[in-house]
């Protein structure tokens, strides 16, 4: 080795190599004088040049035979301070002898220096053979350019090359960069917004720049961007934009280089605020430098993802020779479909009418078919003809609401906002197009994330589709999602601001009151749930009954966890896990019940449960005549939290007159239910005789809660309503109440009523679905004291008493009960001992029951 | 010194550093953690839906004190984490060895 670089030194003098060695500090000279973008990497690449022919021409004596050939970035003369420098070696087969010394009088020194030196030693056909292989190569060949040296043996490859790679072989180049650009994706991601951005390789980056630049070469003949326009491959304003942001990318690239110290072209999250610093942002008020500077890389990359989309399209129609289609089917006047992709009759027609757009969209949202890339275009090129009258259409408005309830609305809103009609049509959301947000949390540009969440939305449609079907106002949800943090890019407090646009922006869309009520809602609360999950105790009643007051109703609350969650799959990989899922499925399952118990009892959320049980013990002997004395013992904490203390002394009252008369019964009205009251002494099979009654009586049972004194005392609060819609009136309670005296000491044959009455209703074939529905599950787990049975099915009349009837023919007694019947589904909870006042700990016992459950709730 | 790792409720966590700052204690290692165990996971049923979590989510501290703190910082997780409830988590104290500091090479009490 050490003759070797002796050698080198005997060819090239030391100033040559200050020289290169200084090169970098003479660029960042440049650039302090304003030398920047293209002009800048261009010297960088003349300098090197200048340097390699220099000590080439040194060295190669004769005229033919070697030639130095620049290759790549290099060969574009595109060279950023840290760039490998590739070039190659190209010679003469005739001139072997000499290849080793021209080749080490060229490298060494060049290594000596600590240049990154990409380099190749080829014959004009080894190259063609090795491009057969490698694909980079065969296309850094088309940049190639002569530094110094054959004239004749240059031409020769150049020649060679475009017989074999570029004639006739126009599908297959478009093909293979078409598979290396979806590879690139795969790879980098389909946006180009993410939070370290790729210079090079994400989407919107310099290769997606030279993938056209090379196609339109090979395809077209292209030399270069400039004619683009003249092929009419851009237009004007498409090509000024396009090369606007080529230039401040290659500005970044280069600042980049310089910042990072090395040959490094991911923008690092660490870098950012330097960069930020060097292309001359400073922090505002509102917002912060680096985020102002991201913002600007954000939207350059758009730019170039969106133009190389739209002309990677334009190709392959051009070389599948569809430009002309014979068939189009129309599907409405102006639009439509040609080979599979929704377009404008006539392009021309979207000048004179604007109504269109939103009719294009509604379309594609329809029939699940793409937009046509000219006509993507041509929404771009018209966005001014968006105006007021059109913003505030109430047509355009229905059919915008009806593509967010399409089964598939993501794919729409994200090209609405590619072509840039999102943000025209809502300029609201204006001021979050391409803001970014510096921290690592939020993977995404404000814009971008807010069409993301409604991809998760739609996502978790099929994932949640239980809790989707308690939400009714789809179209509110989605528009939600869309504009929940329409609020942010002023400051602090983006929920309460974006609420306030939210809301205003649903007028325009013409949304009903209550409409406008629920959008502001979800968009002012979207931060609660998760905030409250995690920073709040989930055990505490008190909070959690605040929660649902606050929420309100069981479809805000699924529609506000929903958004939650969309919210926080589309912020980025970190924010959502497992983790977060069960601190927020449990927050969200607890309002829910409560949500539920309020549903049906409006009492309940006053007082309750909200106060401790020994607040009202103390309550209800305050309340209590002052001669009363009474055992608190009887009484579970569960039973005093379950009613307000009033009604806790009214039972207490009551209660007394059960030595008189076997039952006591008393019942009331309530804005949407009905209260029934039943305390008996507790004894087998009670419960059966009760609902069997209300059954004969046409009443379903909503919600029951069922309680057992110490001293065997049943209290049974049941909420009814009317199978048969008789007002609270004219229901006949005297008889019913003579019936239930009659069933509770056995006089009434109950099994026989309700068999005869029910018959009709009977005669429906049992569906298997009936069958799967049904499910019951006994759980020794769940409680200290009793075994808890769930039962689940189809809903009918007198479920409830087939079920508590199968388990009083058990010996079983029910202690607790939580009945709950939601649309046609019955949820039922009973907490039970056996005939010896045990849990149900046999499994042949409890298999047993199960089946008589099974069967009571499926084939009566 | 020793390391304390102390699992705890994770609404506490806010709680637990802000006593931890007041007593002089700025540095520490906070993950989500899934605890399996006595406090067995979650099951719900709505709706007619099974909803089931089969863990506890909670959040581990892990700090790195003078062998002379141990008691001081032990009380006050204690305090500051405790609900009264069951589920409010442990703390554990290990022995640690030495402590080097990636960027001086410092080691020991300087390194914490």
């Amino acid at each position: 080795m050490y003759g070797l670089s002796e050698m080198a030194q005997t060819t090239l003098e030391p100033q040559d190599f200050t020289g290169l060695q200084a090169r970098r500090q003479a660029l960042d000279a440049y650039w302090q004088q304003g030398v920047s973008g293209y002009a800048l990497v261009r010297k960088h690449s003349e300098f090197i040049d200048h340097h390699l022919a220099a000590s080439f021409e040194k060295i190669v004596t004769a005229e033919d035979g070697f030639a130095l050939v620049a290759v790549g970035g290099y060969g574009r003369q595109e060279l950023y301070p840290f760039s490998d420098i590739d070039f190659m070696l190209l010679y003469d087969p005739a001139r072997k002898n000499e290849l080793n010394r021209v080749v080490e009088a060229i490298l060494y020194p060049l290594w000596d220096t600590g240049l990154e030196v990409g380099h190749a030693v080829r014959t004009p056909d080894e190259c063609i053979s090795h491009a057969a292989e490698d694909f980079f190569f065969r296309v850094a060949m088309l940049d190639a350019r002569l530094i110094a040296g054959s004239v004749p043996l240059f031409a020769k490859l150049t020649e060679m090359y475009k017989t074999v790679y570029i004639e006739g072989k126009r599908q297959e180049f478009l093909d293979d960069m078409l598979i290396q650009r979806a590879k690139r994706e795969t790879q980098y991601g389909r946006h180009t917004y993410l939070l370290e951005p790729h210079i090079k390789e994400s989407c919107g980056g310099f290769r997606d720049i030279q993938s056209m630049v090379w196609t339109a070469q090979v395809v077209f003949g292209l030399k270069d961007l400039a004619s683009f326009q003249e092929a009419g491959l851009l237009s004007r304003d498409e090509l000024a934009r396009f090369e606007q942001a080529q230039d401040y990318l290659i500005r970044i690239r280069n600042r980049l280089h310089y910042v990072s110290g090395r040959k490094n072209d991911q923008l690092y999250f660490e870098h950012q605020e330097e960069m930020a610093q060097a292309f001359g942002f400073s922090n505002q008020k509102e917002i912060l430098a680096v985020e102002h500077f991201m913002r600007e890389v954000y939207a350059h990359m758009q730019t170039v993802s969106v133009t190389t989309d739209l002309f990677f399209e334009h190709v392959e129609e051009v070389l599948r020779g569809e430009e002309t289609p014979k068939t189009a089917k129309v599907l409405e006047p102006g639009i439509e479909v040609r080979h599979g992709k929704i377009c404008l009759t006539n392009i021309a027609h979207i000048s004179n009418n604007p109504k269109l757009f939103m009719r294009l969209f509604y379309q594609a949202a329809k029939t699940g078919m793409p937009l046509h890339f000219k006509t993507r275009k041509a929404i771009t090129a018209n966005l001014h003809l968006v105006d007021d009258k059109l913003r505030h259409s109430r047509r355009n408005a229905k059919l915008f609401l009806a593509i967010l309830v399409t089964p598939k609305p993501f794919s729409i809103l994200e090209e609405m906002l590619d072509t840039g009609f999102l943000t025209s049509y809502i300029p609201e959301l204006a001021k979050v197009k391409s803001l970014a947000q510096h921290d690592v949390y939020h993977v995404f540009t404000v814009d971008r994330h807010l069409v993301q969440t409604i991809n998760e939305l739609q996502k978790l449609k099929k994932e949640e589709s239980n809790i989707y079907a308690v939400v009714s106002a789809q179209h509110i949800l989605f528009l939600a999602g869309l504009l929940h943090d329409v609020g942010k890019g002023y400051g602090h407090g983006h929920a309460d601001r974006g609420a306030d646009m939210a809301r205003n922006l649903g007028a325009r869309l013409g949304l009903e009151a209550e409409e406008r009520e629920t959008l502001d809602f979800l968009v002012r609360n979207h931060l609660f749930l998760s905030h409250t999950a995690l920073r709040r105790d989930l055990e505490d009643e008190e909070f959690l009954m605040r929660c649902a007051s606050k929420i309100h109703s069981p479809e805000a609350l699924a529609m506000l966890y929903l958004l939650t969650i969309a919210d926080a799959r589309a912020t980025g990989p970190t924010v959502w896990n497992d983790w977060k899922a069960a601190l927020l499925l449990e927050l969200y399952l607890k309002i829910a019940l409560l949500l539920d118990r309020k549903d049906i009892s409006e009492q309940e959320q006053t007082s309750g449960a909200e106060l401790g049980a020994s607040w009202i013990r103390e309550k209800v002997s305050e309340l209590l005549p002052e001669a009363e004395n009474v055992n608190f013992d009887l009484f579970s904490d569960d039973y005093l939290l379950s009613f307000p203390p009033e009604v806790i002394v009214e039972h207490i009252t009551q209660v007394k007159e059960l030595g008189k008369q076997d039952v006591l019964f008393s019942h009331e009205q309530n804005r949407e239910s009905w209260s029934i009251l039943v305390m008996a002494k507790d004894r087998p099979g009670l419960l059966a005789r009760i609902f069997g009654v209300l059954a004969l009586h046409n009443l379903n049972v909503l919600a029951a809660k069922i309680f057992t004194w110490d001293d065997g005392t049943a209290v049974d609060a049941i909420e009814v309503s009317s199978a048969i819609s008789e007002s609270y009136d004219g229901q006949d309670w005297e008889a019913m109440e003579n019936e239930l005296h009659l069933a509770i000491k056995q006089r009434l044959g109950l099994e026989y009523r309700l068999s005869r009455k029910l018959e009709p209703l009977r005669n429906r074939p049992q569906g298997v679905q009936q069958r799967l529905a049904a499910k019951v599950t006994i759980d020794n787990q769940a409680s200290e004291l009793y075994s808890v049975i769930e039962v689940f099915s189809k809903d009918r009349v007198g479920i409830l008493y087939d079920i508590t009837k199968t388990l009083s023919d058990f010996g079983i007694s029910v202690y607790r009960a939580r009945i709950g019947s939601k649309a046609d589904q019955v949820v039922d909870v009973f907490y039970v001992l056996d005939y010896d006042g045990k849990k149900i700990e046999d499994p042949d016992f409890k298999k047993e029951l199960q089946q008589g459950l099974l069967y009571a709730v499926t084939n009566a | 010194m020793k390391k304390i790792e102390a699992i705890i409720k994770p609404f506490k966590l806010d709680d637990v550093k802000e006593a931890l700052n007041g007593i002089g204690i700025k540095g520490m290692t906070i993950s989500e953690v899934k605890g399996y165990g006595r406090q067995k996971g979650h099951k719900e049923i709505y709706r007619g839906a099974e909803y089931i979590v089969d863990f506890i989510p909670k959040v581990k501290m892990e700090i790195i004190v003078d062998s002379s703190q141990v008691d001081d910082v032990i009380e006050t997780i204690r305090q500051a984490a405790n609900t009264g409830k069951i589920g409010d988590g442990k703390i554990f104290v290990l022995p640690v060895e030495e402590v080097i500091r990636v960027r001086t090479g410092e080691k020991g009490e300087e390194a914490i």
